[in-house]
């Protein structure tokens, strides 16, 4: 023990100290547009053929150009419309603030990127009081797993969800808000309404990763894997496949009512 | 790899197989269209794997091959749940996906037949046991940690465990299905989400069976950096699974040390792959991205994790506590290890030396300075040190391939169509154990059926066997040295 006690001692302090770093250069990040530049190819049709999930579709300028849109809750990141993009429209995102709390905001058009440069999170005033200092967090996962390690690993103590005031309960009678990751298949509706039900009252939803914002690509299964939106009223939607735990942080802390 | 399949009479499968199982091992069970069965016996000795494949005529029955060889109990049940066959005589035919709370009436895979007349039921019961001071714990689906869902019923006497039921299907996607209807360049991104924490093994798997039936060369760097990303996915889902095992022990020092140097090893990953998880890296042909400038970081990653992560190792597995709480706890023996087809570390805790790598072509493998990780008690302390072993191997393996990485260049094959009545197989040892993926192309070049085996599948009997007759306060901790897969499981 005394051996354990000697080696901690040496480690010095790992907690990141600045917080919601940009992803390093090396990491593929989510895809953002770029408008300053345009499609040269009318018919180009590229990113569109590529998109495994059908993410990225294109809109008719008045003046004949042609600009695209991106759905984040759809978009798995797989950096294929940044790489074979031959304009350069897609580029690399490396922010880590990427939660929103309506869903039209994670679709990315121009007409927005015109009227509000930098989309601020519209914040929902309804809780900002009860959960600013603290915020007790159910997790309901449903999907591939990705998501539940990435939870896991904000509370690894680089990360440290928990000097946030946001802690991770085992029981839904002791929490504020129900994080659901993944598409949500039939066989969980019930739990999910369950656990949601056994809450107390005011309580909020945090759809986690792009499968629980949209099914992602499972979308239109068979097994209704179409996300959280179809089951209860989501207050918080954190896009990723999976999301860096920086960017569940900043969700949490998006619901808990914070303008960062 | 795939020996040209071989057809065989439904009814001699059984005897056939009994001789064949021998000396090899049941690979997978399954149908390609609901009209025929198909078996992968792998060929553990010559290095080769072959296919059989039996027509079924008699009404969608035959006779169940789970009487003779246990090994096929939940594959023929997966059968009967999917494509509706029905294997006459099984035991116990027991839904493995679908339960109550999700049904679907109909058979998802089957794609022939569609006036099917078989009067399909599922039956989703749980065994029931009664008895003097019995009582059940049932367990989730919803689990109090941060984990997937699963189903738990614990029947117990006083504080012993008396029988383990599992219930799974929570996360079933219908990913097998999905996989047959889209374009052949989105395969990966689906093969990946099978089970995130094994996404580069999956891809891997994905992309050998395309290759070989693309009749593909893949350049000697593109192996070596595959490798890699199978090494770096082994490396960091065992630091992850021994710290699992710390936090249930209450060591939690360790597990949150654990926990930090693992951001080392998803640093490695971020350089090689971009992702965390290794996720769009390995696709058909090579890989998808290639930097030198990143290797050395790695490496400089790699020299410096290696002292620190042996240290907090040994302090681990040397102490006292541990030993006490896992010796002896959650006992397989070799022989229901072997009836019931363990792969992975459940197998090799149990004294089965198969490791894939050994064996079959991926990546570099097979390669001679591997070490096979072994042990003999086959409980949750023989597991703990499977796991260690693999994590000093993986190590070792990380450093030559860095020191030896060929030159040359890697790139993806944009595939388009794939030949006519093909069969492509991939077998990749995933951190978890054999991972088989194996595609049948039908006559316009489509896939027609894309059939994967989790190692999760194999080993969710081991867990519910071993977990009998210990004490119920030691549940946690063999689940957790199993370490298993819903997601894998489910599709």
């Amino acid at each position: 023990m005394l051996d354990i006690i000697n080696y901690l001692t040496k480690q010095g302090l790992a907690t990141n100290k600045e917080l919601f770093a940009d992803l390093n250069e090396a990491c593929s990040g989510i895809p953002k547009i770029n408008y300053d530049q345009s499609c040269s190819d009318l018919n180009c049709n590229k990113c569109i053929e590529l998109c495994p999930t059908q993410a990225i579709s294109l809109t008719n300028d008045l003046d004949n150009k042609i600009s695209p849109n991106l759905n984040l809750a759809k978009c798995i990141g797989c950096s294929l419309c940044i790489e074979n993009c031959p304009d350069m429209v897609f580029v690399k995102n490396l922010r880590t603030k990427t939660a929103v709390t309506q869903i039209e905001d994670l679709v990315i058009s121009k007409e927005k990127s015109i009227a509000n440069a930098n989309i601020q999170p519209i914040l929902n005033k309804n809780f900002r009081p009860l959960f600013k200092k603290s915020l007790s967090v159910r997790v309901v996962s449903t999907g591939c797993n990705a998501c539940d390690l990435e939870i896991n690993a904000t509370l690894n103590p680089m990360f440290d969800l928990e000097r946030f005031g946001i802690n991770i309960v085992a029981s839904p009678r002791m929490a504020d808000a129900l994080l659901v990751t993944g598409p949500c298949g039939l066989a969980m509706h019930e739990a999910i309404k369950n656990t949601y039900a056994a809450m107390p009252n005011p309580k909020l939803v945090i759809a986690c990763g792009t499968c629980a914002c949209s099914g992602g690509l499972h979308y239109n299964g068979y097994f209704e894997t179409n996300g959280l939106c179809p089951i209860l009223d989501v207050d918080v939607f954190i896009p990723g496949c999976p999301p860096h735990p920086w960017s569940i942080i900043f969700g949490l802390m998006l619901a808990m009512g914070h303008e960062i | 790899m795939l020996n040209p399949p071989i057809i065989v009479d439904i009814n001699s499968l059984q005897e056939n197989l009994k001789v064949k199982l021998k000396d090899s091992k049941l690979g997978m069970i399954s149908s390609i269209t609901g009209q025929e069965l198909f078996t992968l016996i792998l060929n553990n000795n010559e290095g080769n794997a072959s296919l059989l494949i039996s027509d079924i005529e008699n009404n969608n029955t035959y006779s169940a091959l789970t009487p003779a060889i246990p090994q096929a109990h939940w594959f023929e049940r997966y059968l009967y749940e999917m494509f509706g066959i029905f294997p006459q005589n099984h035991p116990r035919l027991k839904s493995v996906i679908f339960n109550d709370l999700g049904i679907i009436d109909y058979p998802p895979l089957r794609s022939v037949d569609q006036n099917y007349h078989h009067n399909f039921q599922r039956d989703t019961s749980f065994l029931n046991i009664e008895g003097n001071d019995l009582y059940i714990v049932p367990v989730g689906p919803v689990h109090a940690g941060v984990i997937e869902p699963g189903h738990f019923r614990i029947s117990c006497v006083g504080e012993n465990i008396i029988n383990l039921e599992i219930r799974l299907g929570f996360v079933h996607r219908g990913i097998e299905k999905r996989l047959t209807q889209i374009p052949l360049t989105s395969l990966r991104f689906y093969a990946e989400s099978v089970s995130a924490d094994s996404s580069s093994a999956n891809a891997l798997a994905n992309a050998l069976a395309l290759e070989q039936m693309l009749e593909l060369n893949v350049s000697e760097r593109s192996k070596y950096l595959r490798t890699l990303a199978l090494e770096i996915e082994r490396l960091s889902m065992h630091i992850c699974d021994l710290g699992g095992i710390a936090t249930d022990l209450g060591f939690n020092t360790i597990a949150m040390e654990l926990a930090r140097l693992r951001g080392q090893v998803f640093a490695m990953g971020d350089y090689l792959t971009g992702s965390r998880y290794l996720r769009n890296y390995i696709g058909t042909g090579g890989v998808r991205k290639d930097d030198d400038q990143y290797l050395s970081k790695i490496k400089s990653l790699i020299i410096n994790l290696k002292p620190k992560l042996t240290k907090v190792i040994n302090f681990f597995i040397n102490n006292q506590n541990v030993y006490q709480r896992l010796h002896n706890v959650g006992k397989l023996s070799k022989s229901l290890a072997y009836d019931f087809n363990m792969v992975g570390v459940a197998a090799r805790a149990s004294n089965i030396a198969y490791d894939t790598r050994l064996i079959y072509d991926q990546g570099i493998y097979p390669v001679a300075i591997l070490k096979l990780a072994n042990e003999s008690d086959g409980d949750a302390l023989a597991r703990t040190k499977v796991r260690i072993k693999e994590i000093i191997t993986s190590i070792a393996l990380i450093e030559n391939v860095l020191d030896n990485i060929p030159q040359g260049t890697t790139q993806l094959v944009n595939v388009k169509h794939l030949p006519a009545n093909c069969i492509g197989l991939g077998i990749v040892e995933a951190f978890r154990g054999e991972l088989i993926h194996l595609i049948f192309s039908d006559e316009n070049g489509q896939i027609k059926r894309y059939a994967i085996k989790d190692p999760s599948f194999n080993n969710w009997t081991g867990l519910a066997i071993s977990a009998r007759n210990n004490l119920l306060a030691d549940f946690p901790i063999i689940n957790k040295s199993f370490a298993l897969s819903y997601s894998g499981h489910d599709l």
